[in-house]
């Protein structure tokens, strides 16, 4: 009963799943569907529901209502066994008592596949193990001890990979390497992978699609470019890269745009990349995309603005990044390229900060909520954490 | 070594590494000396002496003394004398260990893994036996499997034991008793090594396939090796040459080996038979161990 | 997760070799002497009275043994009154709970013609005999203990291991007999019903104490256990094996009986008359009975062991404690049969109920039934011993 690779296994969906211990919601609610052959990320900070999602998944966890579908299949309630997924623990879990061949054997013997030899050979040149297959797995590295979890999931084939923070415990550049590597292999292999990561850029990097979790529920889903340049929420703003998000009241759209009016001054956000036309909202533009200038008579035409008093400047070397206070008090975060062409601001100088309004967006704000920049420069977009 | 040494300090090169490894190769056997004298003293010597009085010349006695004979036909004399009490104590104590395995492996896995915060409090219960004596035990068995007991009385009423029936006096009472009296020895090692086991691999076993038994036979199971052989060793060496068991809850027809040796000595004054025994039990089980050692080859025990 | 034996290395191969040498050459010295013979004679172990300087005797003795203050279990009135009136400092102890494990503790040093530190010893008959056999014990002075000469049982006198009463002096006795319990089991009344019984399977015990079960059986046969042939005890060996097989007999037993013989677990046994005078005091259906065919009539005796220092002091309390009125008190408490003669009459005047109980004070038909087992030298000991621990079953 292998199942072979062509096998259509069709999409995977969870249709209002809920898992609660005791009175705390785990997971709330969530609806998704993860298309055949993706590379699906659930992004999220630690105790959003992500791997509690993907231990329901997994059959790890039974949820407490709700579905899990694969294809036109329910396996909500199917063992862990029986279902058609495999899993990369956060752990790896390699077996000890195994050497590496038995222990990326392990799926297919339990399977009652006899000759394993030519597969699980193939499947430790995939991971790059060749020749590992007598060690045990203390005598291998960290990354090798990650391949070998992987090549043991896949050697099975399943419908759907499941990888709960499959790098968290790798250093940065073997990351990086493993995320690159990981790329390859999906694409090599076809299979669904749903990847659970709290690392905002490996899920960049690697995911066609990213979903973003907060408190058991999915914030915004979408392609990873997508929800950096127009985030749905303040906290997807904030949870991916950095933004200034300014409170403003939006006074309605007129001729494609959405006056805003926020500490005094009016802004417009095209409709386009507005949430909200009336009522509290957050004019946000990320840091990058505000410009640096000594006068507002540099600012080119059609920007927007807003004056200030430069406070800091950090050079980070690709990059300066300086934070601007407002008027008003605000402090917003500028990251200015190194690239030659501007000459550097000084601390305690005045300057002006303007942008694009096609680089803006336009959120829903609770009423009480003020203004929200994330001058956090030691973690700025592209960097790893 | 000599280059990298400050040049011109005036002070002497370090010693040559020859001399300062002969003295440290030495310290080793140093410490070990107070060990080894100890087991020579009170192990070599009475089993050297033990094996002498083997071979003594079985005619002698206490009053005139014994000679050494080199009377090998002392062995084939005890086997052939007691061989029904060598086969009925491993009969009984590999008996008892199957018992004992059936209830403590599941014991050790519920202590080791499920038992959350009552963890600390099973393990005394399963200790705590242990601080009161052994005899004292073994005859708590006794009147609870006694004639007239309600137990006995129980299963007579629910036809289990004919109305004339009993427990007590039976080799079902020995091979219990030994039961009851080593099974720590066997919880304990594998309550060790079952607790050192992690839940995320057993996990890892059923996202791999491997169904409920499955995941035990080929994960739970190796992985508690070293524990199930500690604990069986430790379990069945004793349980075979016990005599308390078969003296207080057997009759003469559950008497086991050791009870035969320490009539030997204490009340026979048979020395030469008394040692022989003693030399072909403890070769007996040696041979067992040894080929339990083999099959389970085990490198984490020897 | 079979791993290959490793080779053997030539390191692990000489070690080896070495060891089993050391142990062989170990065993070889050990083989040059064997063991020394523990026999001792007269002449060669002698002993020093030291008891015209020093009033002091170490007695030692089976708990229980000794009667005690009623108000204050510290004090034992009878020593004590010895104590007063010789001057002699006793030190009792009662370090004696088992012959064999007795013997095991002196035997090192009575081999060897030392001293043990006591100056009386109290063993059962087969055990002083054995001592006695191995030249162990010291002879006593007859002009010394006129009240033994006097006022010892007719039946206790010219026992086969003492002829002359001057080795081994009975302290207290007892009988083997057979006993059951009447709340699960009807009136027994020889030794054949206890071993074919079909009422009594399984609910047996005898003793494991070979001298009083092969006695009895002995003399079920119409045998005399003080004088039998080989192939008289062999048939009453084979008489006790077909019960033993059978299942009739449960199993041999010490004194661990008693309780069990007290709840029910068995029905009937060989048991010994002093415990049996105590379960009935709880329980008037648990009976001694004495069998036509005979009972066994064992002591235990008191005995000076060699190198001991204080013979004569030894003596005098022996001496004493023949003395009716002070066997009467003793025999008052301890309950077993009282080995001195004219203790009875003066029973009658602390308790006459006791006077009259016969397991205290046999009479004329009890004490004609009574018998003490043949002495046995050590080859016939080990053989008879041997044969019996084969089919009690160890």
């Amino acid at each position: 009963m292998r199942m072979a690779p062509e096998t259509p296994a069709g999409d995977l969906r969870l249709a209002n799943l809920t898992k609660r211990f005791g009175v705390f919601t785990a997971v709330d609610d969530l609806s998704l569907t993860i298309g055949q052959g993706s590379f699906f990320a659930l992004l999220g900070a630690s105790g959003c529901g992500k791997t509690t999602t993907l231990r329901t998944i997994a059959g790890l966890e039974e949820p407490t209502s709700g579905q899990v579908l694969l294809g036109d299949r329910e396996i909500t309630r199917l063992r862990p066994y029986k279902r058609p997924v495999n899993t990369v623990f956060q752990s790896y879990a390699l077996f000890p008592h195994l050497n590496i061949f038995e222990n990326v054997a392990f799926g297919l013997r339990r399977r009652g596949i006899r000759s394993v030899d030519d597969e699980v050979t193939r499947m430790l040149s995939l991971v790059q193990l060749d020749g590992y297959g007598n060690r045990r797995p203390a005598q291998l590295s960290g990354g090798q001890q990650q391949r070998v979890a992987l090549a043991r999931a896949l050697i099975n084939r399943p419908q759907v990979l499941l990888l709960d923070e499959p790098l968290g415990a790798l250093d940065l550049k073997l990351r990086r390497q493993m995320q690159i590597e990981l790329k390859r292999i999906q694409t090599e292999v076809g299979i669904t992978f749903v990847h659970v990561t709290h690392d905002q850029e490996e899920a960049m990097t690697m995911a066609d699609t990213v979903a973003v979790m907060n408190a058991g529920r999915i914030e915004q889903l979408g392609a990873p470019a997508d929800i950096y340049e127009l985030p749905a929420t303040a906290f997807v703003a904030n949870f991916l890269g950095q933004s200034n998000l300014l409170a403003g009241e939006a006074t309605g759209a007129s001729g494609g745009d959405v006056a805003v009016t926020a500490h005094g001054a009016r802004f417009a956000v095209p409709a386009s990349r507005s949430r909200a036309e009336h009522g509290p909202v957050h004019l946000g533009v990320r840091p990058e995309k505000l410009i640096l200038v000594g006068s507002a008579d540099q600012v080119p035409a059609g920007h927007q603005h807003v004056t200030g008093v430069v406070t800091d400047a950090s050079y980070v070397g690709v990059s300066t990044q300086y934070l601007l206070r407002t008027g008003w008090g605000t402090e917003l975060s500028v990251f200015a390229a190194n690239s030659g062409t501007s000459a550097r601001v000084a601390v305690g100088s005045e300057a002006v900060a303007y942008w694009d309004p096609q680089h803006a967006f336009l959120l829903p704000r609770d009423a009480a909520d003020t203004d929200r920049t994330s001058p956090v420069l030691d973690e700025p977009v592209g960097a790893s954490s | 070594m000599t280059l990298l040494a400050p040049t011109g300090s005036g002070r002497p090169p370090p010693a040559p590494p020859a001399a300062r490894s002969g003295r440290r190769g030495l310290l080793p056997y140093l410490l070990l000396l107070p060990g080894a004298a100890w087991l020579f003293v009170f192990f070599g010597v009475p089993l050297a002496q033990l094996a002498a009085a083997s071979l003594y010349d079985p005619s002698g006695s206490l009053a005139t003394g014994y000679a050494m004979t080199w009377a090998f036909s002392n062995y084939p004399d005890v086997v052939q004398a007691y061989w029904p009490q060598f086969l009925r104590s491993f009969g009984y104590a590999g008996l008892a260990l199957v018992l004992a395995l059936l209830l403590g492996y599941p014991l050790a896995y519920a202590i080791a893994q499920k038992a959350g915060r009552w963890k600390n409090l099973l393990l005394v219960c399963v200790v705590a036996p242990m601080f009161t004596s052994f005899l004292v035990r073994t005859l708590a068995w006794k009147t609870i499997l006694s004639d007239n007991g309600a137990l006995v009385g129980l299963l007579r009423d629910v036809h289990l034991l004919a109305p004339d029936g009993r427990l007590l006096a039976t080799p079902f009472a020995v091979v219990l008793g030994l039961t009851y009296n080593f099974l720590p020895f066997l919880v304990l090692p594998l309550y060790a090594s079952l607790e050192r086991l992690d839940p995320r691999l057993l996990e890892a076993a059923t996202d791999l396939y491997a169904s409920g038994a499955q995941a035990f036979r080929r994960v739970t199971l190796p992985l508690s090796m070293p524990g199930l052989v500690a604990g069986t060793l430790l379990f069945f060496i004793p349980a075979s040459g016990d005599y308390i068991n078969a003296e207080l809850l057997g009759t003469p027809n559950e008497y086991m080996i050791g009870n035969v040796i320490d009539s030997a000595f204490l009340v026979r004054l048979d020395y030469p038979q008394g040692a022989a025994l003693s030399f072909l039990l403890m070769a007996a089980i040696l041979a067992v161990v040894f080929g339990y050692l083999r099959r389970a080859g085990t490198e984490e025990v020897l | 997760m079979r791993t290959p034996l490793r080779p053997l290395s030539r390191r692990g191969l000489l070690s080896g070799t070495l060891g089993s040498a050391a142990l062989l050459t170990m065993g070889g010295s050990l083989a040059g002497c064997g063991t020394k013979g523990a026999q001792q004679t007269e002449a060669g172990c002698v002993s020093e009275d030291l008891s015209g300087t020093e009033k002091k005797l170490a007695f030692s003795n089976w708990p229980q043994y000794m009667d005690v203050d009623e108000k204050d279990e510290s004090k034992r009135p009878s020593l004590d009154e010895f104590i007063t009136k010789t001057g002699i400092q006793v030190t009792y102890t009662e370090d004696i709970n088992d012959n064999n494990e007795f013997f095991g503790k002196v035997q090192n040093q009575l081999a060897a013609c030392q001293s043990t530190d006591r100056d009386l010893i109290v063993l059962t008959d087969w055990m002083a005999a054995r001592m006695i056999r191995l030249g162990w014990i010291q002879k006593l002075d007859p002009a010394k203990i006129p009240n033994v000469q006097a006022n010892l049982l007719p039946s206790l006198i010219n026992r086969p291991f003492d002829t002359e009463n001057r080795i081994s002096i009975p302290w207290q006795s007892g009988l083997a007999g057979l006993a059951y319990n009447g709340n699960v089991t009807k009136e027994l009344r020889t030794v054949d019903e206890l071993l074919t019984r079909p009422d009594l399977k399984g609910k047996v015990t005898a003793l494991s104490e070979m001298r009083d079960t092969m006695g009895l059986l002995l003399g079920s046969n119409g045998h005399d256990p003080a004088n039998f042939t080989p192939a008289q005890f062999d048939d009453a060996l084979n008489k006790l094996k077909k019960a033993v097989d059978s299942g009739q007999i449960r199993k041999f037993t010490g004194n661990d009986y008693a309780p069990d013989l007290a709840k029910g677990d068995i029905a009937a046994c060989i048991g010994w008359s002093g415990d049996i005078i105590q379960l009935s005091g709880e329980d008037e259906k648990v009976r001694f009975v004495a069998p036509d065919s005979g009972v066994m009539l064992y002591s235990d005796n008191m005995m000076v062991p060699n190198k001991a220092t204080h013979r004569a002091n030894a003596e005098q309390l022996i001496n004493y404690y023949y003395e009716p009125a002070v066997a009467a008190k003793l025999a008052a408490y301890v309950n077993y049969i009282c080995p001195v003669k004219g203790a009875q009459a003066e029973m009658e005047k602390i308790d006459p109920e006791l006077a009259a109980n016969p397991l205290i004070f046999p009479d004329e038909a009890l004490l004609s039934k009574s018998k003490v087992f043949m002495a046995l030298d050590e080859k016939q000991e080990k053989e008879y011993e041997g044969k019996f621990q084969q089919v009690i079953g160890a």
